[in-house]
């Protein structure tokens, strides 16, 4: 078995990481960052220790999220300035593909549907259909939202959107992709649940299964939910805590740091947990364990991803906002390291 | 639903996440053994390690043996070299190690050493095991071979001897100063630091308000008392009733040497029957010269509560009838005498209370809980607003607006 390593991204970007993903088929990494550019890495491409840079792509506004597309040459990003671009990663070409009238939190692909969706603090998601070709859906599908969007993310058939209020709705991919082609104005969504969690959600990742999803909230607190809505499948649901410090000795209680990201992996079902702590944690979600928490990271963690292979684990890392913050800058310590993962570092135990 | 505040129902409690996170200490131990997690920590070392100084042995056990374990029994303690937590038992210090210290974290194996852990990573995972899991900073050596109590270097036991020790007569000396109880064989005479009176501001008030009165009344009743240069307290001063709950003694009490005023006063003239049979009294000390018995430390000017009716001794011999107010003092002293031993009687209990928190009622165990976890202290704690907008506001990541 080979032994876990971790290193650090050479030429990391200047400013925070808002999003890290990895490219479907090889070991590249696309990370999009608060410093207005879009990164591509090249992750350790035989097992070499190090990960350098393919190259960047700058836009004119900090980018909050990118995901790739149909294809590792395509990747699409949700931008400050309310755009939702399209980017040819090996022209650099830039499309403009939807216009919001806020900033642009997430972009989601689903490669099943081939839908292309975004979710903007305009309350609303725009969805495109990317199958049809480029040309053949000039105007996006508008889905309004009741509140915020903060997170969202896709499961093969299924799209979790979390807002503000702790409300939390459930589309159906394949009633989207219906609507789209039967021009229905309205899409309602599949299931409206409220949050799990007290506060404010900070992050959403899907099971690679299909079955459920996790969200994360600001208190240090981590739900893995079903989607199947059943009582039975309900009753599976739980919520804990985690990413907190022991606050010093005269204060007593604890320092409860946000959850800021979630990811999944593809194979074991189990899952990682980042949080403004500057720890990562690995999580067995059926046996309700912990596997594992890395040491320690410099600052506290912004983003996570898997590789799809679930060989690699890329962490951003850059300082958090934190309440009564009157300027924020990630300047210099912002960093992105890549763990390979042993074999069976994150493979669940199952449940004993 | 969800409960949230009641982390994680795990259907078995010991095969749910690795709990240290996840859960309070609080909870971790108390269905399994008696442990009980100490409020504060009495050995200062780190929040998660437990003493158990306080523990009732008996707590479980519906016996009422003694509550605090003498220092004999603390000593004999088996305690974790690598965390210095103590417990009640070898056997459960040996299974604290090897789930603690000695367990893989890869395949959850519990070795019982350290070198058997570090051989087990290497020929199993093929890893090197650089350093003891949870272990203090300075114990985190893999060079010290320990299985219980055994391989404990000796200056590392003298260590944690002397601390206990130390713990333990600190904490003793707490107890005796908060409970007022004299150590055994002692006589409650010698303790110098017995009782002491704290008194609420309601009760200083009400004490302030009765002397005034009775000073006014006093005034009032004998316009006549001559003495020049006095101070109006010094005045009423042949009355026993301002002294009556007085924890400190005015400037004028008689048996303080040096009192100027004190020779001013004509004694005979408050109580004349009890007046002078022998020697005629010292200057200085005209209260003192018809108690014989007390010893002479008394008369200290730290004439603190206990020698209070020592002075009044003096009143039972002047006729009560001829000073009304003299009865109302006795009165007043006695209702003083019992509000003072309600005090000590709250005090003690309140000790108790403090001593052994595990007694405390499940409410009160609530309570603090809850305390504690009200302090919980959040680094970002908008319900509303997430940080991600907050720093679009910030004019570093203002977009440029296009035409």
């Amino acid at each position: 078995m080979a032994p876990a390593t971790q290193w650090e991204v050479a030429q990391p970007p200047h400013d925070a990481v808002s999003s890290l993903v990895f490219v479907p088929d090889s070991h590249k990494l696309l990370v999009s960052s608060w410093d207005k550019n879009v990164y591509l890495y090249n992750v350790g491409p035989n097992g070499a220790e190090e990960a350098s840079l393919i190259k960047s792509y700058e836009f004119r506004a900090p980018i909050l999220d990118a995901c790739f597309g149909a294809d590792e040459h395509e990747a699409f990003t949700a931008g400050l300035d309310e755009q939702v671009k399209r980017v040819d990663l090996t022209t650099g070409e830039q499309t403009l593909m939807s216009k919001h009238t806020a900033p642009v939190r997430c972009v989601v692909y689903s490669p099943e549907h081939s839908l292309l969706i975004s979710a903007s603090w305009d309350c609303t998601l725009h969805v495109h259909n990317m199958a049809t070709g480029l040309a053949s859906s000039p105007l996006p599908l508008t889905i309004k939202l009741p509140g915020k969007p903060h997170a969202m993310a896709a499961s093969p058939s299924k799209l979790v959107v979390a807002m503000t209020a702790r409300l939390v709705h459930i589309y159906d991919l394949p009633t989207i992709a219906k609507a789209i082609t039967t021009k229905e104005p309205v899409v309602q969504p599949w299931q409206q649940r409220e949050s799990s969690l007290k506060f404010l959600t900070r992050a959403v990742a899907c099971m690679p299964n299909d079955a459920g999803y996790a969200t994360s909230s600001i208190e240090g607190r981590v739900a893995v939910e079903w989607f199947e809505d059943t009582e039975k499948s309900q009753a599976r649901k739980y919520a804990f805590k985690c990413h907190r410090l022991p606050a010093p000795e005269e204060e007593g209680g604890d320092i409860v740091y946000p959850v800021n990201a979630l990811a999944f992996h593809p194979k074991y079902g189990t899952f990682a947990s980042g949080g403004g702590d500057s720890t990562v944690a690995l999580w067995d979600a059926e046996a309700k364990r912990r596997m594992r928490q890395l040491t320690k990271f410099p600052d506290s963690v912004a983003a996570l991803a898997f590789s799809k292979d679930g060989k690699y684990l890329a962490i951003g890392v850059c300082p958090g906002f934190e309440t009564g913050m009157e300027d924020y800058s990630g300047e210099g310590r912002t960093k992105v390291f890549i763990r390979e993962l042993g074999e069976n570092e994150a493979r669940g135990k199952g449940a004993k | 639903m969800i409960l949230e505040g009641a982390c994680f129902v795990a259907p078995q409690p010991d095969r749910g996440f690795e709990l240290e996170s996840v859960i309070p200490c609080v909870f971790q131990r108390l269905p399994h053994h008696h442990i009980v997690p100490h409020q504060s920590d009495s050995l200062g070392i780190s929040r998660s390690v437990h003493s158990v100084t306080c523990v009732q042995p008996s707590a479980t056990m519906g016996g009422k043996k003694r509550k605090h374990p003498d220092l004999e029994e603390l000593l004999d303690r088996p305690w974790c070299y690598y965390c210095e937590r103590e417990f009640e038992d070898l056997k459960l210090l040996i299974s604290h190690q090897k789930a603690k210290h000695f367990r893989c974290d890869r395949c959850g194996k519990r070795l019982n050493t350290a070198g058997g852990l570090s051989v087990h990573m290497n020929q199993v995972h093929k890893e090197n095991l650089s350093n003891v899991e949870n272990a203090l900073p300075n114990r985190q050596g893999l060079d010290i071979e320990i299985f219980g109590m055994e391989g404990i270097p000796e200056d590392i036991q003298n260590q944690h001897k002397e601390r206990i020790r130390e713990n333990f007569f600190r904490d003793q000396q707490q107890r005796y100063a908060a409970t007022g109880n004299p150590p055994p064989g002692q006589s409650g005479v010698q303790g110098v630091t017995k009782k002491i009176k704290i008194e609420t501001a309601e009760e200083l008030k009400a004490r302030l308000a009765a002397h005034r009165a009775r000073k006014l009344a006093a005034a009032n009743g004998n316009p006549a008392v001559p003495v020049d240069g006095q101070s109006p307290s010094q005045i009423t001063s042949p009355f026993p009733a301002p002294q009556a709950g007085y924890p400190y003694p005015p400037a004028s009490v008689p048996g303080v040497p040096g009192v100027p005023a004190v020779p001013g006063f004509s004694p005979s003239q408050a109580y004349p029957p009890v007046y002078p049979s022998g020697p005629s009294p010292p200057p200085g000390a005209p209260g003192a010269f018809n108690l014989p018995a007390r010893p002479p430390s008394n008369t200290l000017p730290a004439s603190t509560l206990p020698q209070r009716p020592g002075y009044y001794q003096n009143a039972p011999g002047a006729p009560a009838t001829g000073y009304p107010a003299g009865a109302s003092t006795v009165d007043e002293l006695v209702s003083g005498g019992a509000r003072q031993a309600d005090v000590i009687d709250q005090m003690i209990r309140m000790a108790e209370a403090g001593v052994k928190p595990a007694q405390g009622a499940p409410e009160q165990a609530a309570a603090q809980k809850k305390g504690k976890k009200d302090k919980a202290r959040m680094v970002y704690d908008d319900q509303e607003t997430s940080p991600e907008e907050k720093m679009a506001l910030l004019p570093r990541y203002r977009v440029p607006i296009v035409a």
